[in-house]
C-alpha cells in the first residue's frame, strides 16, 4: 500500500512538472546572411529568453538585437543602424507562437520529436505569420528544442543595395536552439 | 610631329591612384577588422552588479543611452550559471524584482568562465548591449557579448 502510494506521488510529481511552463534565458539564435562575395553577415546571440509550455503547446523566444554578436565591428555597425534593423528604436526579436500537433510530442516519455511551430516573428516593428518545423528532445525530464528555418528580409521591411548586390544573402539562415532544464 | 607634353595629366592619374589606393586600403582594413581583444579594453564604468540593474529598473532609457554599446565592468556576486549551447553564460539577479544582467564570453575565455560557481564574487568585463523589459519574464533583462574576467 504504503509503495503505490509512494508510486502515485511520484507520477503526479513528474506529471506536474513537465505541465509547468519552462523557460531559459540563454537560448541560442544564429542567423547567416552570408553569401559567395561576403561572409561577413552572420552573426549569434546566446542570451535570448525562450519558454515552452508543455500543457499548452506555447512557445516564445524575446532577443535583444543589441547582442547579436559579429566578428567584424562594421557589420555590427550596420546591423544595428537605422536602415537595417534599427535596434534603438525597435530593440527586441520576438516569436509567440504554438505547437501546431500538440499531441505530436509526449513530454512525458523520453525521445525525439519532429514537430512543427506555427506563431508571429516579430522584427523590427512588423509581425509576419512563420511556420517553422523543429526538433524537441525529452531526455530526463529536460528538454532541448532546436530549429532550422529562412525568413525573407523583405517580409520585415529590410532592403538596399547590399541585399540587391548580392552582399547580404536575401532569406537568412535561422538557427535556434534552447535547452530547458 | 612633336609629342603634346600635359604635366598635369600626369600629375592628376597619380592623385587618382593614390585616392583608389588610400579607399581600397580603408575598405580592406575595415573588412578585415575585428573586435579587439576585450581583456586589452579599458571599461568606460565600473559598477555594482544590483546597482546597475536597478538603474536600468529605474530609467532603461537612460540607462541604455549611458552604457549600450560601451565597455563595462560590472562586479557582484555570481547568481546563476547557464549553459548556451557549447558555452556558458553568467548572471547577476536583483532578487528583489528578478531582474537581471547576463553575460556571454569571448569564445577565448569560456574555458575560465566555466569555472566559476553560484556564489563566487567576479568582476566581468564586456561590451554591454543594454537592457530591455521581458514580456516573456515581466522583468528588465540587460545582455552583455564578449565578456571576460578581469584578473
Amino acid at each position: 500500500m504504503k509503495k503505490t502510494i509512494l508510486f502515485l506521488g511520484l507520477v503526479i510529481t513528474t506529471a506536474s512538472l513537465f505541465a509547468q511552463k519552462k523557460t531559459t534565458t540563454s537560448a541560442t539564435v544564429s542567423f547567416d546572411a552570408s553569401t559567395s562575395i561576403d561572409a561577413l553577415p552572420k552573426a549569434d546571440n546566446k542570451t535570448v529568453i525562450a519558454a515552452i509550455d508543455p500543457q499548452t503547446g506555447l512557445v516564445q523566444f524575446e532577443a535583444n538585437v543589441k547582442n547579436f554578436s559579429f566578428a567584424n565591428p562594421m557589420m555590427q555597425e550596420h546591423f544595428n543602424g537605422e536602415k537595417w534593423l534599427n535596434s534603438n528604436e525597435f530593440p527586441k526579436f520576438t516569436f509567440k507562437g504554438n505547437i501546431v500537433e500538440p499531441s505530436s510530442v509526449n513530454f512525458t516519455k523520453d525521445g525525439s520529436y519532429k514537430t512543427e511551430v506555427e506563431g508571429l516573428l516579430a522584427v523590427k516593428g512588423k509581425e509576419k505569420k512563420v511556420k517553422v518545423p523543429g526538433t524537441i528532445v525529452v531526455k530526463n525530464g529536460s528538454l532541448a528544442v532546436s530549429a532550422n528555418f529562412s525568413i525573407a528580409l523583405a517580409d520585415y521591411g529590410i532592403t538596399g543595395a547590399p541585399i540587391d548586390g548580392g552582399k547580404v544573402a536575401k532569406q537568412p539562415k535561422i538557427t535556434v536552439s534552447a535547452d530547458f532544464k | 610631329m612633336s609629342k603634346v607634353k600635359r604635366p598635369w595629366l600626369k600629375k592628376l592619374s597619380i592623385a587618382i591612384l593614390v585616392l583608389i589606393g588610400i579607399g581600397a586600403g580603408i575598405y580592406f582594413y575595415k573588412v578585415l577588422e575585428r573586435h579587439p581583444d576585450t581583456k586589452n579594453e579599458k571599461a568606460v564604468f565600473t559598477v555594482n552588479a544590483i546597482d546597475f540593474i536597478r538603474e536600468f529598473e529605474k530609467d532603461d532609457k537612460a540607462a541604455n543611452k549611458k552604457y549600450a554599446e560601451k565597455i563595462i565592468t560590472v562586479n557582484g556576486i555570481v547568481s546563476e550559471m547557464e549553459a548556451a549551447d557549447t558555452t556558458v553564460n553568467i548572471k547577476f539577479i536583483d532578487t528583489a524584482s528578478g531582474s537581471y544582467a547576463i553575460f556571454a564570453f569571448q569564445e577565448r575565455y569560456v574555458a575560465e568562465a566555466k569555472r566559476v560557481k553560484i556564489g563566487d564574487s567576479v568582476s566581468i568585463k564586456g561590451s554591454c548591449s543594454g537592457g530591455v523589459l521581458s514580456e516573456i519574464l515581466g522583468t528588465e533583462f540587460i545582455t552583455f557579448k564578449r565578456c571576460t574576467l578581469n584578473n
